[in-house]
């Protein structure tokens, strides 16, 4: 490895990084419309035979999936048949340092009797959570899908008809190499809202003039413009002249600065929502009729794009970061954990739970009632902790991502190094609980000759 | 205010006091590490261990602050 970046090699570097601040120029970074749920693909992209659409974590974790699968069928293919044959080289002692490590790892909290279910598991847990975290680090992955406009059709219930809703957005635009991209320096403003912002900086460039002009100066004005008719020098006329002048320039000031601003809008290259404003000519004011009319899916390059905010809507998305993933596992796990139970205990297992044996018995076994019942509580409340604590790291290390490469788009490396490591915590957390759950169901609640089995390991 | 704004203000303030619940998973975790390496630093040989045993009490303790984590992500992002 070292060899490999000594000497001429470590152009690649300066490569990367120059490639990135051409990136950063040619597409400016967006912060993405974050979505807890997975996100829906558009009409037409339904699993085949289910009528379920896909949602972007789904098509995750099938990548998971099909990338373990791979991983397994290399694996099993490069094992060596006896211990004489050579070992294979290259990959394949990566998952044997892996496998042997987490073997003794597993080993030395979990070795009993059923060490081998419990190892199943832990593995196969690991395995997933971590090839699903690791998702986050690979370019295009919550990046680069369908660009959509974030427009919802909305029932209004006293008028009887539905009604185009548009909400937060983006502009896009045709850019390099052909592509439709989200603008990131211009958020969505709706025509609507943009007429309005016209009307109130028009409303209160008149209060502005009134205040500079009010009803006193007024009158004040018209006695000297009367004593100046009525014969006695030009003063008077000119300053009552400067006092309009003063009124005109307040009234100009309050619109410049409204005018600079769709200036500095335009500048940017975004759309303002009317061409003109109030107090310009030609001015054209926004069309509500026109809302109605627009399609979910307008063509990107239409004039009707400019009507609605786009976001984009990724092919594919970290699976951790859906509830649904993380649960699934988190009950796959809780069953294992009764399963094991079960198995290892028969229905004696229950009276981990319902301890009503000592209840005549000893004058504490109300106690032990109580605290059979908080443990079935506490049972179930793994679900929701193992499938809480996946979910709200991996998806907060997302957003993370998202926000320092929006921050400094050609030096986000050390968050990624960063979530890297994160994301080989949190599939070790999982598993080993998991591991742990597991082993402690074997063990019986009273101190029998079956813990002493175990202990002997 | 209008309400929009209204609407924000309040998920902003939520949000944020949603996560004070952080600063319980910080301590503890914070406390099962500082316990931890000082017994590596007495136990060397007994590293492996007691490095399984922090992981796990510094998971607990943060899923705590997870749950606050989420609670304030649902706030931000899912009411509307």
């Amino acid at each position: 490895m070292n060899s490999f970046w000594n000497g001429k090699r470590r152009f690649v570097a300066l490569l990367m990084f120059l490639a990135g601040v051409f990136v950063a120029l040619e597409v400016p970074p967006v912060i993405p419309f974050i979505q807890l749920p997975g996100e829906k693909f558009p009409e037409g992209f339904d699993i085949p035979f289910t009528g379920i659409r896909w949602t972007n974590t789904m098509v995750g974790s099938v990548i998971v999936w099909v990338v373990l699968l791979l991983f397994v069928v290399y694996v099993s293919r490069r094992r060596p048949k006896d211990g004489n044959e050579a070992p294979p080289g290259g990959f394949y002692y990566l998952f044997e340092v892996l496998f042997e490590g987490l073997m003794g790892f597993v080993g030395g909290i979990a070795g009993g009797r059923h060490f081998r279910v419990i190892f199943n598991m832990f593995m196969t847990i690991f395995l997933v959570v971590l090839m699903a975290n690791w998702m986050e680090l690979v370019p295009g992955v919550d990046t680069i899908g369908f660009i959509h406009p974030h427009v919802k059709e909305k029932y209004d219930a006293e008028k009887d008809e539905y009604k185009l809703v548009t909400t937060d957005g983006y502009e896009i635009y045709q850019g390099f190499l052909g592509i439709s991209y989200v603008n990131g320096q211009c958020n969505w403003i709706s025509p609507a809202d943009e007429a309005a912002a016209d009307e109130a900086a028009l409303a209160s460039a008149d209060a502005a003039r009134l205040a500079a002009m009010d009803e006193q100066a007024v009158k004040a004005a018209y006695a000297r413009y009367q004593a100046a008719h009525n014969g006695h020098g030009d003063e008077h006329a000119a300053e009552t002249t400067a006092e309009a002048d003063e009124a005109s320039a307040a009234y100009d000031e309050v619109l410049a600065a409204r005018v600079a601003e769709k200036q500095a809008r335009a500048d940017r290259g975004c759309h303002t929502g009317v061409a003109t404003a109030p107090w310009q000519d030609g001015y054209e004011p926004y069309d509500k009729t026109k809302a109605k009319g627009i399609s979910l899916h307008p063509d990107p390059s239409s004039e009707e794009a400019k009507l609605v905010p786009w976001v984009v809507l990724p092919f594919v998305r970290v699976p951790s970061t859906d509830l649904n993933m993380t649960l699934t596992i988190a009950l796959i796990s809780f069953v294992m954990i009764q399963y094991i139970g079960f198995k290892a205990l028969g229905i004696g297992y229950l009276t981990k739970f319902f301890n009503f044996g000592t209840l005549f018995k000893s004058p504490l076994g109300g106690i032990d009632v109580a605290v059979g019942l908080l443990e079935l509580i506490g049972d179930f409340a793994k679900i929701l902790s193992f499938s809480f604590r996946l979910l709200g790291n991996i998806f907060a290390g997302s957003i993370l991502l998202f926000v320092m490469s929006f921050l400094i788009p050609i030096l986000p490396w050390p968050f990624f190094i960063l979530e890297f490591f994160v994301g080989v915590i949190q599939a070790l957390v999982f598993a080993l609980l998991t591991a742990i759950f597991m082993n402690l169901a074997t063990i019986s609640h009273h101190h029998d000759d079956d813990h002493d089995h175990d202990e002997a390991h | 205010m209008d309400p929009q704004s209204t609407i924000i203000l309040g998920k902003a303030i939520g949000a944020g006091l949603a996560m004070i619940g952080a600063a319980g998973g910080g301590i503890g975790i914070g406390l099962a590490v500082g316990g931890a390496v000082q017994a590596m630093g007495r136990n060397p040989d007994h590293t492996p261990t007691i490095q399984t045993n922090m992981i796990l009490g510094v998971a607990f303790a943060e899923a705590v602050a997870i749950y606050a984590l989420v609670v304030s992500l649902i706030i931000l992002f899912v009411l509307s």
